[in-house]
């Protein structure tokens, strides 16, 4: 009886204004991105209607995913997607106005993006279903990433000084990329089993590997990112600070070998905090653009098209904050990488009434992964650290980096209690 | 579970750290930011590493010194104006570091924190600056060198306002020589310097005043004292030769100013000491820099620490390891002239940003008021009695020359001073390297640059 009661009128009340606030945030969303279009169809003097068309669409898309997902999946919460969309929408335009045939890989990488993130997220409902994958996922990433290594070694070579960028069909991918969600995936998973001596110890050569083999990939930023999660996975499960210091000393001492044996790594990054000197060779070439065109741009840019810094080398994949500060403004650029930050708050919130210890970590390692990603990113190319060429999660150019970052928003978004509407409704 | 969710706060912990991250960029973006845009990378207003996106550069009588027509930098079309600016404007390259195209580049380019350089690329709205610099005088000024290398600087030194700042060798930066960088023979040397604010010389009898200053501090009976010149001035078996050989014979102090008496200032300066010297250079900021419209000036070098008795009585004549800067001494007239206070001087009258350095007072030069009477009287009295008034016709000048004797060529010719008419506020000083004798070769040319001023 007390169930086919209407819900009372307070209530019915608070759930039409939740409707309306959502497409009121799409609707602003959209409004923004329409302005942000307008530079990117016309300019030369020309009309770009291929990219016009891409770019629309999938502003139109956006809502399609969002009825969709409303009506038919009984979804009720999108704040996720919605940041997700600006970034997305931003990489968008950058990566087409300073190249606009690359519009349809972008965009298709972005819808694929969204295909796995639903497609992780219904995989996550299950924790059940999740051990049992674990162990074989484990093996099966680190046979992957070994091989596509020496695959590289061998067969591609050295490409801007690394190793890490595999050919199939014309279509270029970073496997390393691909590797993160299953390092999050298994790191969450096997360390929500108890904390069995071996359990640990298979996860440990897992998580070596995983941040070995980058290493020799000559992709320290790849490599510090997974150190980094490690940590905090590790930290999450065990709170033990003091074998987290441990470890971090023997990760230290393993730098200095490395370095010792390869002058090539510490040559690198000779140019940190001294690019200024380095203003015409490669240690500091990058920064120094960077930093010039960031502060030429003021608060509100140039203006989309008006840029200098996208006539620099990886304008659209490593610089591509700097290329938003300079044409769209401090203020957009700041907005972008503050997201994180709300992403990262989000996640420790969710966390806290996550069903399970999985989703907890899960989440938390996602989070820090990406906002991780992010300091590296965007500190690296102002020379507040040293630059690793890391690419910015959904706004730089690249395919393998947009399908991490939604896959990574998957683990977060699990840790929701409103991303399973149905089990929520049962429990 | 609960464990876990407490210590999810290490992903705050991270989160501040990424905060304070965005912190310093922030900051590092706002005071960096002029720096930084106007750096000859950035493509915006630099082509070819030259200046091209920037405000106009006017003199005082708002002729157009350096200004920015159809993307490309030109400079003014009188080519004596152009070479005799140049070292106040500056290149379009930087090559000149104390140039205003060098250091008042964000404000030409029209950078500010909230639009960038938006307004220089964009909205086509850039930033000029007016000096208080007359271009005409500078032209004169430039002429009355006659090809000497030297720098010549007059300035009114009840305001700091810089007149005509004129520094040699220079060149038409519309016509740069292609030989400027490869050239052996000396010509080029310093080109890029401003010699005015960063060149030093060996002063020679102009330092005298110095010397004067401090034994009127000093010696109480200074004035009523006579002395006897020899032509030399012996302290054991060493001795300073005086620029008269046969010797002056009896003097008074001032008359030992007028005729610039080596052997009388190096017996005072010995007589003083090292300490007593080292001391009053300091107070007359001999030690100190200033800044001239963000330019730095370089210090000059006084150092008797290991100075023996003879060095000492060298040192008091302006020689020794003695080197000054132009700027420090056209201030010390500047001083001597407005009752103790010294101005210094600027040549941005207006600009984009307040200018804050209009006006100021040089902290570091002081001189007590008994002597400040005294010292301007003799310098009043050098003119009166020795040079004579012709040399300066009408503007009742004070001054003191020098020749300094350098190890090669010619002595630099200096002189400096300043007028006592109050409807003529002007300070100057002259110094032509390797130019010859202060009387000859440096009143002449301070005096046709002072009617230049007189006649505007």
């Amino acid at each position: 009886m007390n169930n086919d009661k209407k819900p009372a009128y307070r209530e019915r009340l608070r759930r039409k204004y939740k409707y309306v606030d959502r497409a009121f945030i799409l609707f602003l969303l959209s409004i923004f991105q329409f302005f942000t279009y307008i530079p990117v169809i016309f300019h030369d003097e020309k009309v770009f209607p291929l990219q016009a068309l891409m770019l629309v669409g999938y502003t139109l898309f956006e809502w399609l995913y969002v009825f969709v997902m409303h009506v038919f999946f009984k979804k009720v919460n999108f704040e996720l997607e919605f940041i997700a969309f600006f970034l997305c929408g931003i990489g968008l335009c950058v990566t087409t106005s300073v190249n606009p045939t690359t519009i349809v890989t972008q965009l298709a990488s972005v819808i694929l993006g969204i295909i796995v993130y639903d497609i992780l997220l219904w995989f996550l409902q299950d924790v059940n279903r999740v051990m049992k994958v674990r162990l074989p996922l484990a093996v099966f990433t680190l046979l992957f990433f070994a091989a596509c290594f020496l695959y590289i070694r061998v067969a591609v070579g050295v490409k801007n000084g690394a190793y890490n960028w595999l050919y199939i069909g014309g279509v270029s991918i970073q496997p390393a990329e691909l590797v993160k969600i299953a390092f999050v995936f298994v790191g969450a998973a096997s360390l929500d089993k108890l904390l069995t001596a071996k359990n640990n110890y298979l996860y440990i050569v897992f998580a070596l590997g995983c941040i070995g083999i980058p290493v020799l990939m000559r992709d320290m930023g790849t490599a510090l990112i997974f150190f980094f999660t490690f940590i905090v996975i590790a930290f999450m499960r065990s709170g033990d600070i003091r074998s987290i210091l441990f470890i971090c000393a023997i990760a230290v001492v393993g730098a200095v070998i490395v370095i010792a044996l390869k002058p090539y790594v510490a040559n690198r990054f000779m140019a940190y905090r001294h690019v200024w000197e380095n203003t015409d060779n490669s240690g500091g070439y990058q920064q120094v653009r960077t930093l010039i065109y960031c502060v030429s741009g003021g608060l509100f840019g140039l203006g989309l098209g008006n840029g200098k810094l996208r006539d620099i080398f990886a304008s659209t994949t490593d610089l591509v904050f700097g290329v938003v500060c300079e044409e769209l403004g401090m203020i957009v650029a700041f907005c972008i990488v503050i997201c994180f930050a709300v992403i990262a708050i989000y996640a420790v919130v969710n966390s806290r009434s996550a069903p399970s210890t999985f989703y907890s970590i899960a989440a938390c390692a996602a989070a820090a992964m990406l906002l991780f990603q992010t300091s590296l990113n965007i500190f690296g190319i102002t020379d507040l650290l040293p630059l690793t060429g890391v690419t910015l999660p959904f706004v730089s150019q690249g395919g393998s980096s947009m399908i991490c970052s939604w896959a990574l928003f998957a683990f977060i978004k699990a840790a929701d209690v409103r991303a399973y509407p149905k089990v929520f409704k049962n429990s | 579970m609960k464990n876990i969710t407490k210590r999810a706060y290490v992903i705050y912990a991270l989160i501040c750290a990424f905060f304070i991250g965005l912190g310093i960029l922030m900051y590092s973006f706002i005071a960096h930011g002029g720096e930084w845009a106007s750096n000859r990378i950035n493509r915006h207003v630099f082509s070819n590493r030259q200046l091209t996106n920037a405000g106009t550069i006017y003199d005082r009588n708002m002729k157009v010194l350096a200004q920015t027509k159809n993307g490309e930098r030109i400079f003014s079309d009188d080519y004596y104006t152009r070479v005799s600016t140049l070292h106040v404007v500056g290149d379009s390259q930087g090559y000149i570091a104390t140039g205003l195209q060098t250091l008042y580049r964000p404000n030409l380019i029209g950078y500010n924190f909230v639009d960038g350089v938006y307004n220089s690329v964009k909205a086509n709205d850039k930033s000029d600056i007016v000096l208080t610099i007359d271009a005409e005088v500078s032209k004169t000024a430039w002429q009355a060198m006659n090809g000497n290398k030297g720098t010549i600087c007059a300035y009114n030194y009840k305001t700091g306002e810089v007149i005509c700042m004129v520094s040699s060798p220079s060149y038409d930066p519309e016509n740069k020589p292609s030989d400027i960088d490869t050239d052996t023979t000396g010509k080029y040397n310093g080109i890029y310097i401003n010699r005015f604010l960063t060149g030093v010389f060996t002063p020679g009898s102009t330092f005298k005043v110095v010397t004067a200053i401090c034994a009127l501090d000093n010696i109480p009976d200074v004035t009523s004292r006579t002395f006897t010149c020899t032509g030399k001035y012996k302290i054991g078996n060493d001795y300073v030769t005086c620029n008269n050989r046969s010797g002056h014979g009896k003097l008074t102090f001032e008359e030992a100013l007028n005729v610039s008496c080596n052997s009388v200032f190096a017996e005072l300066a010995v007589e003083l000491g090292n300490d007593k010297l080292t001391e009053t250079v300091r107070q007359l900021g001999f030690g100190s820099s200033v800044t001239v419209s963000k330019a730095q000036t370089v210090k000059s070098t006084f150092d008797l620490s290991n100075a023996a008795a003879i060095d000492r009585g060298w040192a008091g004549i302006g020689q020794y390891t003695t080197l000054v800067n132009p700027c420090q001494m056209l201030m010390l007239m500047g001083a001597i002239a407005n009752n103790g206070q010294a101005m210094i001087p600027y040549v941005v009258d207006e600009s984009s940003e307040i200018v804050d350095e209009k006006g100021k007072v040089n902290k570091n030069i002081s001189i007590n008021e008994s002597t400040l009477k005294t010292i301007r009287k003799m310098l009043r009295s050098n003119v009166v009695n020795y040079y004579g008034d012709s040399k300066f016709p009408g503007l009742e000048f004070c001054g003191k020359t020098g020749s300094a004797e350098v190890s090669n060529g010619k002595s630099h010719a200096w002189f400096y001073g300043f007028s006592m008419r109050n409807d003529f506020p002007y300070a100057i000083v002259v110094c032509l390297e390797n130019g010859g004798i202060g009387y000859n070769d440096a009143i002449p040319a301070a005096n046709k640059v002072l009617q230049a001023i007189a006649a505007r």
